[in-house]
C-alpha cells in the first residue's frame, strides 16, 4: 500500500488515480477526504498529532506500507514583502513541516515493510529562484534539503527518498496565476512547455518501479532547469 | 499484558538492546549510552530500538512515542542511557493516553 497525501485533489488526487489504474492499492490523506472513494482517513499534514493518528491506524490494521507520497501543499505568489507572518507560517507548516511530520510517522512502517519509496514534492521555483514566490520556494527548499538528508538516513532500511519538483502544472494550485505569468516560468525551463499532471504521474510511477533503486536523495525537475 | 511488573519491563528493554549488540559482550546496565561518545549502538540500530519498543508498548496496550521532546537534548533525552529509556517507557506506560 502506497500512502498518498494531499489525496483529495490536484497531483495528489491524479498520483492517487494513477496509482490505482496500475492496481497500487493506495490510502488517502488531506483535510476533506468526504469525496474519496477508497481507504482515506481525514488529517491536516501540519498537526503532527493526526498525522501521527494515521500512522497508528495504518499500523492497526496491519496493511504492509511500502510507499510515502508527500503531495499535499500550499502554494503562494507573493512578493516576501507584502506576505503577512501568518501566511508564511502557514505555508512552512504545511509544506515543510507537513512532510517532516508524514516522514516521521510513515517511514517506520516502511521500515517494518523491508523496504520501499518516498516521493516528497518541491518546485522548480527553488532551482530558477522565482520571483514572487521566495516563502513558497523558503519552504519547498527545505523539503529538498530534509530529502537529501532523510535520504542518507533511510538508506539502511533500504528506502529511498526523492524529490519530484514540477513547473506550473495545469491544478488547482495555479489558480489566480495569469497564463503570462505561467509562460513566463515555463520560458525560463529546460524543455519550455507546460507540463500536465501526468508527467508527475509518469515519475511517481518511476520512483515506485524497481528500476529506480539506485536513485536516493534527488530532486528531479519537471520541465528541467 | 497490562499487568506486567515496571521492573520486567526495564529488564526486557535491557535485552532487546543486548539483542542488538551483534555479540558484543557489553552487559547493558543504568549507564550503558545510546547516543553520542561511547554509544553502544549506531543510527540504524537506535530505529531497530524503536520499532522494537514501540511492538513491546503496543503488547503493553499503550503507544510509545520516541519523538517526544525528552529525545530532543543530549543531557535530558531518553535515549542518553538504557536507564533513561527504560525510565521513560515505563512514564509514557503510565502516563493517560
Amino acid at each position: 500500500m502506497i500512502v498518498v497525501t494531499g489525496a483529495s485533489r490536484g497531483l495528489g488526487k491524479a498520483i492517487c488515480e494513477r496509482l490505482q489504474a496500475r492496481d497500487i492499492e493506495v490510502f488517502g490523506v488531506a483535510r476533506d477526504v468526504s469525496a474519496l472513494s477508497f481507504p482515506s482517513m481525514a488529517c491536516d499534514v501540519s498537526q503532527p498529532a493526526q498525522v501521527k493518528a494515521v500512522a497508528q491506524l495504518l499500523k492497526t490494521g496491519g496493511k504492509a506500507v511500502s510507499g510515502l507520497v508527500n503531495a499535499a501543499g500550499i502554494a503562494s505568489m507573493n512578493l516576501a514583502l507584502t506576505t503577512p507572518p501568518e501566511a508564511s507560517k502557514r505555508i512552512v507548516e504545511t509544506n515543510l513541516l507537513g512532510t517532516i511530520y508524514c516522514c516521521q510517522s510513515i517511514a517506520p512502517l516502511i521500515i517494518r515493510n523491508k523496504g520501499g519509496s518516498i516521493v516528497n514534492f518541491s518546485t522548480i521555483a527553488v532551482a530558477l529562484g522565482l520571483k514572487g514566490e521566495s516563502v513558497y520556494a523558503a519552504s519547498k527548499a527545505g523539503v529538498e534539503g530534509f530529502s537529501r538528508a532523510f535520504a542518507r538516513e533511510m538508506a539502511d532500511f533500504d528506502i529511498i527518498v526523492n524529490c519530484i519538483a514540477p513547473g506550473p502544472i495545469d491544478t488547482e494550485l495555479l489558480k489566480g496565476v495569469s497564463a503570462a505569468q505561467i509562460q513566463q516560468i515555463v520560458s525560463r525551463q529546460i524543455l519550455t512547455r507546460q507540463f500536465t499532471p501526468d508527467a508527475v504521474c509518469d515519475l511517481v510511477e518511476l520512483l515506485f518501479d524497481p528500476r529506480s533503486r539506485s536513485l536516493s536523495g534527488q530532486v528531479l525537475h519537471v520541465g528541467g532547469a | 499484558m497490562h499487568n506486567v511488573p515496571v521492573g520486567d519491563s526495564k529488564q526486557r528493554i535491557f535485552d532487546v538492546i543486548a539483542g542488538l549488540l551483534d555479540g558484543k559482550s557489553i552487559a547493558v546496565s543504568d549507564q550503558t549510552p545510546l547516543i553520542g561518545d561511547g554509544s553502544v549502538l549506531d543510527s540504524m540500530k537506535l530505529v531497530e530500538l524503536c520499532l522494537a519498543l514501540e511492538d513491546m508498548a503496543s503488547e503493553l496496550g499503550f503507544a510509545f512515542d520516541w519523538t517526544s521532546e525528552t529525545a530532543m537534548s543530549r543531557s535530558r533525552s531518553m535515549f542518553r542511557t538504557a536507564g533513561a529509556l527504560a525510565s521513560e517507557f515505563i512514564a509514557q506506560r503510565g502516563r493517560p493516553e
